[in-house]
C-alpha cells in the first residue's frame, strides 16, 4: 500500500527501535528492580492518605465493583475494584465519573413541597418531620378508600425487594417496573425457551460472535466485563465478529463484518442461518434429539421455509452473505450469538430472540467453553421477616391482554391511567423519568400534571428530573455512593455477590431510600394497628442488606457481611477458574437424593408438582429451568394464546406498508450516558451532549439535506425539528437518535442545595444540549412480551419548514391515543377468567425478579468456590 | 547494574474500542477543567456504505526524548519544562504560564499541552507522574477495558510494555518532527494517511472533534 507522506500522522520508524529492545526478549526473565505498578490505588495529589472503600457502581445496571477514595470526607476518586470477578478492576467512562452524581449541582438535599400550580418550579423547603408526616397522611387516607390506589412506579430500583414489601404491607398490588420500555422481549423468550432471561457467552474462548443489534463496545448488558472479554476471544483467541446492526455502533467499528439491515428482521436472517445450517448437515442433531422438545427432522422441516432468498427479501441482507456466515458460524468451533435491545425490542422481539438463540441450538453451542451459557449469578434472600403476604396484582401491572408479559407493561401505564383502568389517589415514583424515558412522553405529562389522575404526587429523587419537576412533594434520595444495596449480576462466567456500601455520608438532608421507606412505615402505622409496622422492624438499612447477603449459601463460612464491607464483593476474581470454568450446566447427573420421591412424565422428572430434571438416554440429568427441562424450540404456552410455538419470523404490518419515501426511527444509548441519568455529569455531558439525527449520505442527499441542516421528522404523533448528521454509517432506510440529549434540568445548577461548580459556571463551552426523540415515539407492543417496539416507528424526514425552530417538538394527543389502541388491538384476545390465572402464573417469576433481585441464575448452582482469601494471596 | 527506567505506553489500535473511559478517568485523576484534556479518543469514518470503517486513536501527550514543547521555552525558561530520568516530560507551573506557557503549547506537534483557563498555566499528560511514582498504572491504562493500553519500563525486559513490543509492529505519530516520542501504537497502519484524508470527522461541538482541531492545527 502506498503511504502518502503527511504532517498529520505518520508511520514512522520505531519499529526498528522495537527490534533492537526485542532481540533480548525470549531470556530469562529477570527479577525486575522495578516493583511492577499497581492497576488501582490511592495518589492524591495533596500526598493525604485517602480511606479506600468498596462500592457496587450503578452508573447504569451492570453493577461493576469499584473503590471510592475519599479525602477528608469527600470523593476525590472512583477506580474498578481489582477484586471484582465482574469488572477486574476497571469502569466505563460513566463509572469513572460516577461521583458527580453526588457533587451534581442540581441535585436536591432537602424535602420540597410545591407551592405553585404542578411544574410552575415553585418549591418550599420543609422538614422531613413535616413531609413524611405528609406523604403518610395521603397513603393513609388512600389506604381507607382503596389500598390498590396506592401506586409505586419505579424504574432502576436497585433495592432487591423493599419497594414490595413496602407496598404489599400497604396491601396494593399498583406497583410498576420499566422493564417493558428495556429489554423484557428478550427475557420473556428466554425464559420460555431455557429458563434464565440472560445469557453469558464465554467469549472469551469462542471462535466466532454473531451479535445481532447490540452495541456492547459502549452499552448493553454487561458492556465493561463483556467487552474485556470479548476483546481477548478477538484479538488473543483470533475470534470472528460479525455485526447484524442498521447503523455503525462501536461495536461494528470493531467488528470483522458489519452488515446493516432492515430493522425487525434479524429474526428471519437467524432462521435462515439456522435453515442453512441443517441443510448442509452441519447441525448438532445430537444436542436436539437430547435436550430440546422436537426432533431434528421436525426442526429441520419447519425451517425449510426460511430461505436465504425469502430473508434477503425481508431483510436487505445477501442470500450469499446469510450462507457464507451461517456455515462460517457453524464450523468455527465454539461459537455464539450475543443480542440486547436492538433486535429485542421490537413489536416481533419475542420471536427474535427465540430465532438467535436457536442458532446456537442447532449448533450445539450450549453450556460449552467458548460458547453460549447459562448465566451464573448467586441469590441471596428477602431480607429479615416477618414478609407481609402478596396483595392481588393491579391491572396496570399484569394487563389481561398480555398474558405471557412477566415483566409488566409500563409504557401503557399512562394510558390506562388516563382510562380509569385503576383510580390513583396517590402516586409514587422512584429510579424512573417516565416523561423522559418511557415513549409518548406528552402522555405522561398528562397524566403527571393532572390532579384528577393523579391527585397526590411523590417522588424520591436525587434531583429535578424531567417527571419529578410535576410532583407535590420531592423526598430527597441519597446516590449509590451513599447507600446500602445487595447486588448479583452474571457478569462473568464466576458469580459473585457484591455490597453496595455509602462510601460517605449522605450530603445535606438526602436520606437513603431505605431510611425514607422505613421512616415513612413508622409515620403509616405509628400504632401497629394498620398492620405496617411490623414488616419494619428490622433496624438499619445495613441489618436488612447483612441479612440478605449472609442468607447467600456458603457466604457467611467465607467471612460474611464484613467480608463485604472489607472487600466489596465474593467470590474473589480468580482468571485460573475462569479459564477452566466447567460448564455443561444442564448435563449434571442429578444425586440420589435428588432423585428420591420424584415421578417421570414423559422425559420430565417431577417432584412435589416441579420439574427437577430431565431423562436423557436413560440418564438423569438437570437439563435447563424450563416446565420440561428440555430447551424449549416448541413454546406450549405461545401456542395457548394463539402464537407460533414453534421457531418464528412475523414481519411488523406497518413495516410492509412502508411507503418509499418513509423511513424507520431509532434511538441509541450513547457510551458515555445512561438514559436520562447521566446527562448533568459535566465529564460525560461535554463528551456528548447534542443527538443529531443519523441519515445515510444518499437518504439525505434525495431530500435536499446537508450535514448539519435543521430537519423535521414526523411521526404517527407528532414531530420534532432537530439537526441532520449525514453518514455512510447507517442504513438507507433509518434514522438514529441518541438519547441522552434534550433534557431540561440543565438550569437548575445549585438551585435546591446542591453547590455550584465553578468548572461548569466559567468552562461550558457548549450551549446545545439536543433534542430528545421520545414524545414523538407512539406506543407499540410486542404481544407476547408486552416490551415496547422502540425502533418500529416509520417516519418521513424533510428539510426545516418555514419557521421550524431547532428544538421544537410536537405531539397529538388524540394520534398517540389511537397508536396507544392499535397496539392494544394486537394483543392476544383472551377471556378475562383465563387471564387471571395467567397472571396467577406469572407472579412465580415476578416474585424471582423482586424477592431475590433479579438474580437470574436458576439453573447454575453456587460451586468452585473453596476459600475465596487464597486465590488472591 | 540495573538499567535506568525509562517509560512507554503503547496503544493497540487493535484493541481500542472508542469507550472513552480513559477520557473520563484522566479528567477525574487530573483535575482537567471542561473545555480541555490531557487524553483524547478520534474517531475517524472512511468509505462508502455498506463498506464504512470506523476507527479509534488515541492521543496523548508522546513524552518526548526530544520534546518540542521544551525546544519552544524563550530564553531563559529552559528549566520550565524538564524531563525526568525515567523520560516523563513535567512541567513547572511557576514558570511555566502565561507567554511561556503559550510558547511550549505552540511548539508542541501533538497539541497535547493546554494553557489551563484559569490557572493560566501550562499543563498535558504526564503519564500520571503522580500516580506512577506512587507504584500504579496511570489513569487512562488502569481503566482501559480494551486492554488497549500497555504500560511499563521498556527498559526491563520483564515488563508487558517490554514484551508487547517485542512482539508487535510499533509504530509513532509524526516522526519527521524529530521528536522521539514514547507513546507508541500498534497497528497505526490501519489508519492510512489515504484514510485520514477521506475520513469524515464528527459534527462541530463534539468534544472529539476538539481533538481533531487541535491534531491537525
Amino acid at each position: 500500500m502506498q503511504l502518502k507522506r503527511r504532517k498529520f500522522i505518520q508511520l514512522g520508524s520505531a519499529a526498528g527501535a522495537a527490534l533492537t529492545v526485542g532481540s533480548q526478549f525470549g531470556m530469562k526473565a529477570k527479577a525486575s528492580a522495578l516493583m511492577e505498578l499497581k492497576q488501582t490505588g490511592s495518589a492524591s495529589p495533596t500526598g493525604k492518605k485517602n480511606q479506600e472503600i468498596p462500592y457496587t457502581c450503578l452508573t447504569c445496571n451492570i453493577e461493576d465493583g469499584g473503590i471510592a477514595y475519599v479525602e477528608d470526607g469527600r470523593i476525590r476518586r472512583l477506580e474498578g475494584n481489582p477484586n471484582h470477578p465482574g469488572n477486574r478492576g476497571k469502569l466505563c467512562a460513566k463509572g469513572n465519573a460516577g461521583h458527580l452524581h453526588v457533587y451534581d449541582p442540581t441535585r436536591i438535599l432537602n424535602p420540597l413541597k410545591r407551592v405553585g400550580p404542578r411544574g410552575s418550579g415553585k418549591w418550599k423547603r420543609i422538614t422531613w418531620d413535616e413531609a413524611l408526616s405528609e406523604v403518610a397522611g395521603k397513603i393513609q387516607g388512600a389506604m381507607d378508600i382503596d389500598p390498590m390506589s396506592v401506586m409505586f412506579q419505579y424504574g432502576r430500583n436497585r433495592t432487591h425487594g423493599l419497594v414490595y414489601r413496602f407496598m404489599n404491607a400497604l396491601g396494593s398490588g399498583t406497583v410498576n417496573n420499566h422493564t417493558s420500555i428495556c429489554e423484557c422481549n428478550k427475557k420473556v423468550a428466554m425464559e420460555h425457551a431455557w429458563g434464565p432471561d440472560i445469557e453469558t457467552p464465554d467469549f472469551a474462548h469462542t471462535k466466532y460472535i454473531l451479535n445481532f443489534g447490540s452495541n456492547l463496545a459502549e452499552a448493553a448488558y454487561f458492556h465493561n466485563p463483556y467487552i474485556q472479554r470479548l476483546m481477548d476471544g478477538k484479538i488473543e483467541n483470533k475470534a470472528k465478529l460479525v455485526t447484524f446492526d442498521p447503523r455503525m455502533t462501536n461495536t461494528g467499528a470493531i467488528s470483522d463484518e458489519w452488515i446493516p439491515l432492515k430493522p425487525a428482521t434479524d429474526g428471519v436472517v437467524a432462521l435462515a442461518m439456522c435453515n442453512v445450517i441443517l441443510q448442509e448437515g452441519l447441525a448438532d442433531t445430537e444436542f436436539i434429539r437430547k435436550y430440546t422438545n422436537v426432533t431434528a427432522h421436525q426442526l429441520t422441516e419447519h425451517l425449510k421455509q426460511y430461505t436465504p432468498e425469502f430473508a434477503e427479501k425481508e431483510s436487505g441482507v445477501s442470500a450469499d452473505t446469510i450462507r457464507r456466515i451461517a456455515i462460517e458460524f457453524a464450523t468455527a468451533g465454539p461459537a455464539t450469538t450475543y443480542t440486547y435491545r436492538g433486535s429485542s425490542m421490537h413489536q416481533n422481539g419475542v420471536y427474535t430472540e427465540k430465532a438467535t438463540m436457536m442458532l446456537n441450538v442447532v449448533t450445539g453451542n450450549i453450556e460449552k467453553r467458548g460458547g453460549f451459557n447459562l448465566p451464573r449469578g448467586l441469590g441471596f434472600g428477602g431480607g429479615p421477616g416477618p414478609h407481609p403476604p402478596k396483595p392481588p396484582h393491579s391491572i396496570l401491572k399484569y394487563p389481561p391482554e398480555y398474558p405471557l408479559a412477566s415483566h409488566h407493561v409500563s409504557h401503557h401505564v399512562s394510558h390506562s391511567i388516563l382510562e380509569g383502568r385503576q383510580k390513583i389517589n396517590v402516586f409514587m415514583l422512584y429510579c424512573h423519568n417516565p416523561l423522559y424515558t418511557q415513549p409518548d412522553g406528552d402522555t405522561w405529562k398528562q397524566i403527571l400534571t393532572s390532579e384528577k389522575h393523579i391527585p397526590y404526587s411523590v417522588s424520591f429523587s436525587i434531583n429535578m428530573d424531567d417527571s419529578t419537576k410535576y410532583a407535590d412533594i420531592i423526598l430527597p434520595d441519597t446516590t449509590f455512593l451513599e447507600r446500602w444495596d445487595p447486588e448479583s449480576m452474571p457478569s462473568s462466567a464466576l458469580g459473585w455477590v457484591g455490597l453496595r456500601q455509602p462510601v460517605i455520608k449522605p450530603l445535606g438532608n438526602a436520606k437513603a431510600f431505605r431510611d425514607t421507606i422505613y421512616e415513612l412505615a413508622q409515620k403509616i402505622d405509628p400504632d401497629g394497628k394498620r398492620g405496617v409496622k411490623k414488616y419494619f422492624s428490622y433496624g438499619s438499612a445495613e441489618s436488612y442488606v447483612k441479612n440478605q447477603l449472609e442468607a447467600t449459601p456458603g457466604l457467611k463460612a467465607a467471612g460474611g457481611f464484613k467480608l463485604l464491607k472489607k472487600y466489596g464483593v465474593w467470590p474473589f476474581y480468580d482468571k485460573k477458574k475462569e479459564d477452566n470454568f466447567k460448564f455443561g450446566a444442564h448435563e449434571e447427573t442429578l444425586s440420589e437424593s435428588d432423585l428420591a420421591g420424584t415421578t417421570l412424565e414423559g422425559r420430565t422428572l417431577m417432584k412435589g408438582g416441579k420439574s427437577v430434571g430431565l431423562m436423557v438416554d436413560g440418564k438423569a440429568v438437570r437439563g435447563f429451568g424450563t416446565p420440561s427441562r428440555t430447551f424449549q424450540v416448541n413454546v406450549p404456552e405461545w401456542e395457548h394464546y394463539g402464537f407460533e410455538p414453534m421457531p418464528h419470523y412475523e414481519a411488523i404490518e406497518d413495516h410492509k406498508r412502508m411507503k418509499s419515501d418513509e423511513l424507520l426511527l431509532s434511538t441509541y444509548k450513547p457510551n458515555v450516558h445512561t438514559q436520562s441519568r447521566t446527562p448533568n455529569l459535566k465529564w460525560l455531558q461535554e463528551l456528548h451532549h447534542r443527538n443529531p439525527a443519523w441519515i445515510n449520505t444518499e437518504t439525505a442527499k434525495a431530500r435536499g439535506i446537508g450535514n448539519d441542516d435543521l430537519i423535521r421528522i414526523t411521526s404517527p404523533i407528532g414531530y420534532m425539528v432537530t439537526k441532520a448528521r449525514v453518514t455512510e454509517g447507517i442504513h438507507p432506510q433509518v434514522v438514529a437518535i441518541a438519547t441522552s440529549s434534550g433534557m431540561s434540568n440543565k438550569s437548575t445548577l445549585g438551585n435546591y442545595g446542591g453547590s455550584k461548580d465553578p468548572d461548569i459556571v466559567q468552562n461550558t463551552w457548549w450551549d446545545d444540549t439536543g433534542v430528545h426523540p421520545n414524545q414523538i415515539i407512539p406506543v407499540s407492543t410486542d404481544p407476547i412480551g408486552g416490551g415496547m417496539g422502540w425502533f418500529d416507528t416509520v417516519i418521513t424526514v424533510t428539510k426545516a419548514k418555514s419557521g421550524d425552530k431547532y428544538g421544537d417538538t410536537r405531539s397529538d394527543r388524540g394520534a398517540a391515543r389511537k397508536a396507544f389502541e392499535k397496539a392494544l388491538s394486537k394483543a392476544t384476545k383472551v377471556r378475562t377468567e383465563d387471564a387471571h390465572n395467567t397472571t396467577a402464573k406469572t407472579n412465580v417469576r415476578d416474585e424471582i425478579h423482586t424477592e431475590v433481585g433479579g438474580v437470574f441464575g436458576t439453573t447454575a448452582k453456587l460451586r468452585d468456590f473453596e476459600d475465596p482469601f487464597n486465590t488472591t494471596a | 547494574m540495573a538499567k535506568k527506567i525509562k517509560y512507554a505506553m503503547v496503544i493497540d489500535i487493535n484493541r481500542c474500542i472508542g469507550c472513552k473511559a480513559c477520557m473520563t478517568s484522566c479528567k477525574a485523576e487530573n483535575e482537567v477543567p471542561l473545555g480541555v484534556f490531557r487524553n483524547h479518543v478520534r474517531e475517524l469514518e472512511k468509505g462508502i456504505y455498506p463498506n464504512m470503517k470506523k476507527i479509534f486513536l488515541p492521543v496523548l501527550c508522546n513524552q518526548c526524548d526530544k520534546p518540542a514543547c521544551k525546544a519552544a521555552l524563550p530564553e531563559g525558561y529552559e528549566d520550565a519544562i524538564t524531563k525526568r530520568d525515567d523520560g516523563i516530560v513535567v512541567w513547572d507551573e511557576a514558570k511555566c504560564k502565561g507567554k511561556v506557557a503559550e510558547a511550549a503549547i505552540e511548539g508542541c506537534p501533538y497539541s497535547n499541552p493546554y494553557m489551563h483557563p484559569q490557572k493560566n498555566v501550562f499543563q498535558k499528560c504526564d503519564y500520571c507522574a503522580h500516580r506512577v511514582d506512587a507504584g500504579l498504572q496511570p489513569a487512562c491504562v488502569a481503566t482501559c477495558i480494551g486492554g488497549a493500553r500497555i504500560f511499563g519500563d521498556v527498559n526491563d525486559s520483564t515488563s508487558d510494555v517490554f514484551k508487547y513490543m517485542a512482539t508487535h509492529s510499533t509504530h509513532v505519530l509524526k516522526p519527521e518532527e524529530g521528536t522521539e516520542p514514547n507513546t507508541y501504537y500498534v497497528a497505526l497502519d490501519r489508519i492510512t494517511a489515504e484514510r485520514l484524508e477521506g475520513s469524515q470527522q464528527l459534527p462541530p461541538t463534539d468534544a472529539t472533534e476538539i481533538a481533531v482541531e487541535n491534531f491537525s492545527g
